[in-house]
């Protein structure tokens, strides 16, 4: 039996992530006890500010660190996920939601933490958000995140819920394709040097400090292609904007979800993360009495692609299934409105049911 | 070491006239440049606040960060360099290094090998003079300030936690010199340097004498904090794989609900049923739920065994609710469904209309989860339960899972026994 906690931590350090830096938190705990297992570096650290810290130095040091928490962990790491954001810095964080608010009920599953994560970099920029469905995506996504995160140098999310990470299964470890590790060697540049020049590709070349060929400038603060402060000039707001571009003009490297469209079918069910195994249930159930449905998982959450919004757009009616109060993926499609068109089946405390998805989507 | 080039750029100061910030920096860049380091030998972490002013002076690598967590990605750059020929030098004022007071802790706690440079110009310069954690309070008196805390004594505080050196120097004349003699300190220096903030404290140095606290310097002879490195096997390699050896008369799929309290067994005895249901062919998943308080209250969960792949992990209608405690019971109870078989120790209702049976009796405190489980399997007949034998046959604590196991069968007419194929005998 395992867990995908197991299997997100070894594809996670077989892609080529360095050191966890962690604080523990229920329900990512297995997160720190199998990165102890495994890391080639672990380091305890005193509180979340501190790990994610940490954690910016690593990277910008040129490691690649991971780290697992959950929502009051995440809260703390706000500011410091804003900077390594706009330092650039790539690195996975894995966050493991829980039943809020605030301290809530740690050991109670929940899909409440995506609206929070879809402001949470402040002036609405884009961060990657990957949210695995079973074990076969905690395995494949875990990879896609760290190439991701390396690839456009940024932090990404991977965002589980306690039943996924933490629930056992039987499981077919052969299904598990061996990964492949993530390739930092720098990219060619335009010469000279700058830290935060860009080419077409949106994404400057990575060099660490400390190298011995380049001088390296990172910066928190709004800055210019040297990497020095620079408030309000063309070059440090387009070195800003950039940010949104590089991630939205790319999205479709790295948008992720699983569509089983049935012919015929005007109806729709959407889901993500935990939520969806119990989909796929529904799924089966409703097709068995006869009726047409389809079936969309999204899993790259944030930002959403164009082809999320053209499938959803291509069906007469939308079920929403998520372990929520009020839908969270579905007001960040449609907003807060609710019309005959959308239906959400929701759930608050305990796990979302098959029968329930069922009883909406009819 | 590169070959000697300048530190600094040529940029100029940014400082308002007469501040003390300019000698710092320039202090800063003579003592790595007298000691042989090089621009990209250096990597300068900036502030926020008026220090926060000081990269484009440098001509190192630099990173600018967060206020008051300077020190905190220090620990993160020194640690993922792992170079000894590389110096971090950290710079903050009074205002970042209580806003991150734990940082300096850790990082003297840890003895990283960076120098923390804390220019303490005893207020808040940026936002309007405001008094810090490290304003004397002879210093507030003077701003008129009704704040009577006593400052922070940053350099002991380093030094208590474990920093090589701590060192507070109030004489521009010896900045250069306490520089040098931290940096070339192996593990985490400390260095306070009063600083003049002419726009809002005084406008000479020598006014600064009856406001400062007196200097101080502090070592610890420790080892350098290193983060270990090693090399670990494949987690997957250490999961325990089962192969189907017995039969299961599932032919569709029964979850079951187990419940006790903590310490009880309860979620090894899920386990053991699970690992027991892949012996013999069915997909299974096993899930647990307590309250936070690992050690206490109740400890629940569920087992779901299928002929089929398992997608919902969730149990909407058990099979079977079996409880072995009051609490555990209290906390299940509601999950009876119509289709549930319902069993439970005595010692929750001996007169309920559910089927009771004595499983701390039989099997103790430590093993009635597991009695009551091998009574259910034997009862329904799911797969034989030899099966839950194999699964604890390697067991450490083999003997006492085999009697627990064993002790359903004081609860049934029909008598059984197992034995595991090493201690067969062959004729």
């Amino acid at each position: 039996m395992i867990d995908a906690s197991r299997i997100i931590t070894e594809a996670l350090v077989q892609s080529g992530a360095d050191v966890f830096v962690g604080y523990p938190i229920t329900p990512s705990n297995l997160f720190y006890t199998y990165s102890k297992e495994r890391f080639p570096e672990f380091l305890a650290g005193p509180d979340e500010i501190s790990v994610l810290q940490w954690m910016c130095g690593y990277s910008a040091a040129g490691k690649i660190p991971v780290t697992a928490t959950a929502f009051p962990g995440l809260a703390l790491m706000t500011e410091t996920l804003n900077m390594a954001y706009m330092m650039e810095l790539p690195m996975v964080l894995i966050i493991t939601q829980r039943l809020g608010p605030s301290t809530g009920s740690a050991t109670t599953g929940a899909q409440g933490d995506l609206k929070f994560l879809d402001g949470i970099i402040s002036g609405g920029f884009p961060l990657p958000i990957f949210s695995p469905s079973n074990f076969n995506d905690a395995w494949t996504l875990s990879n896609e995140a760290l190439k991701t995160a390396v690839k456009f140098r940024t932090p990404v999310i991977i965002l589980t819920s306690k039943e996924l990470v933490m629930t056992q299964k039987s499981f077919d470890m052969s299904s598990l394709e061996p990964l492949e590790k993530v390739d930092r060697t720098p990219k060619e540049f335009k010469f000279p040097f700058q830290p935060y020049k860009a080419g077409l590709d949106m994404v400057p070349t990575f060099y660490p400090l400390g190298n011995d060929e380049y001088q390296v400038r990172f910066n928190s603060s709004t800055h210019d292609n040297e990497g020095l402060i620079r408030k309000g000039t063309p070059e440090s707001l387009a070195n800003t904007w950039r940010l949104r571009e590089k991630l939205e003009k790319r999205i479709d490297e790295y948008s992720f979800f699983e569509l089983d469209a049935e012919n015929g079918a005007e109806d729709l069910i959407v889901t993500w993360g935990v939520s969806a195994d119990a989909s796929r249930d529904s799924v089966n159930s409703i097709r068995g009495k006869g009726k047409k449905v389809s079936l969309l998982i999204v899993k790259t959450m944030l930002p959403i692609s164009q082809k999320i919004y053209d499938i959803i757009d291509s069906y007469k009616t939308i079920t929403f299934a998520e372990e929520n109060m009020t839908g969270m993926f579905k007001e960040m499609i449609f907003g807060k409105r609710t019309t005959s068109k959308i239906k959400t089946a929701t759930k608050f405390g305990t796990m979302l049911t098959p029968s329930e998805i069922e009883e909406k989507v009819n | 070491m590169e070959a000697a080039k300048k530190i600094l750029t040529n940029v100029k100061m940014p400082f308002c006239p007469g501040c003390g910030h300019g000698i710092c920096v320039r202090s800063t860049s003579k003592a790595l440049e007298n000691l042989g380091y090089g621009p990209n030998d250096v990597v300068l972490v900036s502030d926020i606040g008026c220090s926060g002013l000081v990269d484009p002076l440098f001509a190192t690598h630099t990173i600018h960060g967060l206020h008051g967590r300077a020190p905190a990605l220090g620990i993160g750059v020194s640690l993922g360099l792992d170079n000894p020929n590389k110096k971090v030098v950290v710079i903050q004022g009074d205002g970042g290094a209580t806003i991150g007071l734990q940082h300096i802790l850790e990082a003297s706690r840890r003895n990283i090998d960076m120098t923390l440079i804390v220019i303490n110009n005893l207020l808040y310069g940026m936002t309007g003079g405001q008094m810090s954690g490290l304003s004397t309070n002879e210093f507030k008196a003077y701003k008129h300030s009704d704040d009577d805390a006593d400052p922070y004594d940053v350099v002991n505080l380093a030094h208590q936690s474990g920093a090589a050196f701590s060192v507070r120097v109030n004489d521009i004349s010896n900045f250069t010199d306490t520089l040098k003699e931290a940096i070339n300190t192996p593990g985490f220096s400390l260095v306070e340097l009063s600083s003049l903030c002419t726009s809002h404290g005084m406008k000479k140095v020598a006014d600064m004498k009856g406001f400062i606290v007196a200097e101080e310097r502090l070592v610890n002879n420790r080892p350098i904090g290193v983060s270990k490195k090693r090399t670990k096997n494949s987690l997957l390699s250490s999961v325990k794989v089962l192969e189907k050896q017995f039969e299961s008369t599932i032919e569709d799929s029964t979850g079951i609900v187990i419940a006790g309290s903590a310490g009880g067994g309860v979620q090894s005895a899920a386990k053991i049923l699970a690992q027991a249901g892949i012996l013999s062919g069915l997909y299974t998943t096993m899930k647990g739920e307590y309250p936070i308080t690992v050690g206490t209250g109740f400890s629940v969960a569920e087992v779901i065994l299928s002929k089929k792949p398992i997608h919902f992990t969730g149990l909407e209608k058990p099979s079977a609710v079996i409880a072995v405690t009051e609490e555990g019971w209290n906390k299940v109870k509601n999950r009876v469904a119509h289709e549930s078989k319902v069993l439970v120790d005595r010692k929750i209702c001996a007169d309920c209309s559910v089927d009771v049976k004595d499983f701390l009796k039989v099997g103790g405190k430590m093993g009635a989860a597991l009695s009551a489980v091998s009574y259910w399997v034997k009862e329904t007949g799911v797969f034989p339960v030899e099966a839950l034998f194999k699964v604890v046959e390697s067991s450490k604590y083999a003997v006492s899972l085999q009697k627990a196991i064993q002790s359903a069968e004081e609860l049934r007419e029909v008598v059984y026994s197992y034995i595991p194929e090493n201690k067969k005998r062959t004729n």
